[in-house]
């Protein structure tokens, strides 16, 4: 049975688009133009993926809603913000919404499905005990690349997956220095470099609430950033 | 993106002269001199007591004629009385038994001596009788006099001068004059400098020609009542006179004259006017003291209205936000209050355009994301549903143009993150020196074509800000040099302390600046590429940012040609953390 996504989107020809795409990966996709069509179909049954618009057709802020809504069903459900909003404000509250990644429409279909079956094995594997060899450690740094998880000192950051595969660059070679479009392309984005910096900053912050000591990014300036060893 | 391209016209806009000095009289000064018009009131007054005194002058000489008139009358058909010894002319029988008060027909005969003698004696009892008369008629202030026909004066009776009474008590109260405070005396000094008193010291002689010449006597001697203002022998003072006719049957014998000082009407002019001017005085102050204050206040209001306005749209035509209601005279109802309602008006519709013009980029790219998503996903889809080959071109351009257009909208969402970042960036302490060689070090591997040459005082440069935006700073004005340098050239990359100040310079060799965009260099959307064959897109967003970044470190940044116009540098300049 194939892994059924919902998507909730606004504008036709993106969701006919998107759905598209999915089903040739062999998702199950069912598609909602609106936030309470999206509900009414969520209480009957919950998808095992959602790509939500922020934007909601005469709702500015219906996904941020649906979020909440989706997110007190199931805690678990990845959900993926996918807008046409790029500022660091409607990134940072799309985030505290519960949503476990969130994208801007630049991001590019290969790059949506690569992060689509990132979630998914990242659900698959949440039961199951860890593997040691899918294990990274580099210090207090715990890269658990098969549940796509980071912990420092032994608790587990609450990274997104952008994030984490920025701290993975990062972190697996320690003391390297990894440039904007490294750090992109691992990420699985296409933006500009001012995102890159909000990025770090975002994940810097949340380290910093691991650990007020937290220092171990560094900004090579004109480079890009290193993971001290 | 940011809008501010589309205020380009505040800063074109011409700049509107202050009127020459001439007309430029400010509104104080305009009042105080419509204030002078209140001058008019104190001339007015003056007319009206000159009109009094006038009328009081009449008054007078009316009154002195029927003092004259009712001597005269005591005086009528009594010839005898105006014959005097100095004509020596023997008098007739019937004047003499007249004078005798002898019975008619009664002949006395005298002999020369005798008539001489006793004409003598009836002169003397003659005068002796109009003093008489004239005694009983006496006034205090009034001189009545009598004259016969030949001009002669038979008889007089009373002083022009006033009664030692009054000087004596005038000068007790100059005496307590003396005592009374200095404004009472200095204000007593100023008014009998400019309103002369009458004076009782003058000379009261009765002149010869007086006598021969007043027109007053000569008309009484023609049978005509008539009054007559001169002025005494030494001028200082002013003497009404009335002269009646004196009859005997149907001839005129003689005339009396009634004459006194204007003194008391004078000093009721000059008591008149010195409340007038003292009245006038006070309210001339009151007046002004209070159209000044008023004219004060007005133009304080106008002048604090006008600041505000000026304060409210900063130098670059943006509207400071804080500013967006005056507070000027904003609760007065009068016209002011509603200039500064409107003013507050225009401006909150000015910042609503603004803010909507400023929205207007992100909701912009906002709105052209949507349909270039749709484009992209459709492009996407139809490389994975497979491509004919000789398709494949097609798709290929119209991704890379999809490229492009998405790099426009990635410089323009930095310009716009860039904004609203820089409201919230935390500032810290860090050397400047060190984020610049890092950087320099990271532009040699961006750049490997290039040439890059960096100077630095070999110490610490310390700054209060933002390292990342001062490397985000340093990436622009590289990237920016770097389109322009010439490729066999060096970049320089300076660094030096002046004055407190941290500068930074960038410069490289190529061509000057454009002097059409000179001024607008570091403006939002300005940018000036000759060579527009690379697929970079230039927005001119790059300086625009370098200079938000130098303002958030209260620096200042601007661009010079080099020294023999064989290049560019650009200069910023960042003031250093204070040492504590």
């Amino acid at each position: 049975m194939g892994r059924r996504i919902a998507i909730v989107e606004d504008e036709a020809a993106i969701r006919a688009n998107y759905a598209e795409a999915m089903s040739r990966q062999g998702y199950d996709v069912v598609a909602y133009a609106s936030r309470p069509e999206a509900l009414e179909a969520f209480r009957t049954r919950l998808p095992d993926l959602a790509v939500i618009d922020i934007g909601l057709g005469d709702e500015p802020e219906g996904g941020f809603e649906l979020c909440r809504a989706l997110r007190a069903m199931s805690p678990r459900l990845p959900i993926i913000f996918l807008s046409a909003h790029d500022s660091d404000l409607d990134i940072v509250s799309g985030l505290r919404m519960g949503a476990d990644d969130y994208l801007t429409k630049d991001v590019s279909l290969p790059h949506l499905m690569a992060r689509i079956a990132a979630l998914f094995r990242r659900a698959d594997v949440a039961s199951e005990p860890p593997d040691e060899t899918e294990i990274i450690e580099r210090g207090p740094l715990k890269l658990d690349t098969k549940r796509l998880t980071a912990s420092w000192k032994g608790h587990i950051a609450d990274l997104t997956l952008t994030e984490f595969w920025m701290v993975h660059t990062l972190g697996k070679f320690p003391g390297h220095v990894k440039d904007r479009d490294q750090l992109m392309h691992d990420a699985k984005l296409v933006v500009d470099e001012g995102t890159i910096t909000s990025h770090i900053k975002r994940i810097r912050r949340k380290f910093l609430v691991l650990d007020e000591t937290f220092d171990q990014i560094d900004t090579v300036y004109g480079m890009g950033y290193r993971w001290r060893a | 993106m940011s809008c501010r391209t589309l205020r380009t016209p505040f800063l074109c806009n011409p700049v509107i002269k202050k009127p020459t000095l001439f007309f430029s009289l400010s509104l104080r000064t305009k009042l105080a001199l419509v204030a002078l018009s209140l001058l008019a009131l104190p001339w007015v007054g003056y007319r009206y007591v000159k009109e009094m005194e006038r009328f009081l002058l009449e008054g007078q000489q009316q009154a002195l004629l029927s003092t004259a008139n009712a001597v005269a009358t005591a005086l009528h058909e009594r010839p005898q009385l105006m014959r005097l010894s100095e004509t020596r002319r023997p008098l007739t029988p019937e004047e003499r038994a007249a004078a005798l008060a002898l019975s008619p027909g009664e002949s006395v005969e005298m002999t020369p001596t005798e008539i001489a003698r006793e004409s003598a004696a009836i002169e003397e009892k003659a005068v002796a009788e109009v003093q008489a008369i004239l005694r009983g008629l006496e006034r205090s202030t009034s001189r009545i006099w009598v004259v016969n026909r030949e001009l002669k004066l038979v008889a007089l009776a009373g002083s022009l001068k006033r009664p030692t009474i009054d000087k004596t008590q005038e000068k007790t109260k100059d005496g307590e004059d003396k005592s009374e405070a200095l404004p009472t005396r200095g204000w007593n000094a100023l008014s009998n400098f400019i309103l002369p008193r009458p004076v009782e010291d003058f000379d009261d002689a009765i002149q010869a020609d007086v006598l021969a010449n007043g027109s007053e006597v000569t008309k009484a001697m023609l049978g005509a009542p008539a009054t007559r203002l001169r002025n005494s022998p030494d001028s200082r003072a002013v003497i009404a006179s009335a002269a009646y006719p004196i009859w005997s049957h149907d001839t005129v014998v003689g005339a009396v004259v009634v004459e006194e000082t204007t003194n008391s009407i004078l000093s009721v002019r000059s008591h008149a006017l010195e409340r007038l001017l003292l009245v006038t005085l006070t309210v001339f102050a009151l007046a002004a003291v209070l159209l000044l204050g008023f004219a004060s206040r007005l133009s304080t209001r106008i002048r604090r209205l006008r600041d505000e306005a000026e304060s409210a749209v900063d130098a670059d035509g943006r509207l400071n936000n804080q500013l967006m209601r005056l507070v000027t005279a904003s609760n007065s109802g009068d016209e002011i209050g509603d200039l500064s309602r409107s003013f507050s008006a225009v401006l909150q519709k000015l910042s609503q355009h603004h803010g909507y013009l400023e929205s207007l980029a992100g909701r912009l790219s906002h709105e052209l994301r949507t349909p270039i998503a749709v484009v992209r996903s459709s492009l996407e889809n139809l490389r994975m549903n497979g491509v004919a080959d000789n398709q494949l071109v097609y798709v290929e351009r119209a991704e890379e143009g999809l490229l492009r257009l998405t790099k426009i909208f990635a410089r323009m969402s930095e310009a716009t993150r860039l904004e609203q970042s820089l409201q919230t960036e935390a500032r810290e302490n860090f050397d400047v020196a060190k984020v610049l060689q890092a950087c320099v070090q990271g532009y040699m591997l961006a750049y490997p074509a290039l040439i890059f040459e960096y100077s630095a005082p070999d110490q610490a440069i310390n700054l209060y800000g933002s390292p990342d935006l001062i490397a985000q700073m340093l990436d622009k004005l590289v990237a920016n040099a770097a389109d322009f340098t010439r490729a066999d050239r060096p970049i320089q990359i300076g660094l030096t302390v002046n004055e407190g100040c941290a500068e930074l310079c960038v410069a490289n060799q190529g061509p000057v600046l454009p002097e059409a965009i000179r001024d607008r260099l570091f403006d939002s959307m300005i940018s000036e590429r000759i060579d527009r064959s690379d697929a970079e897109p230039h927005l001119g967003l790059g300086l625009y940012i370098a200079k938000q970044i130098a303002v958030f470190h209260v620096g200042t940044i601007s661009a010079r040609n080099l020294p023999d116009s064989n290049g560019v540098m650009v200069v910023v300049s960042l003031p250093l953390t204070v040492s504590s």
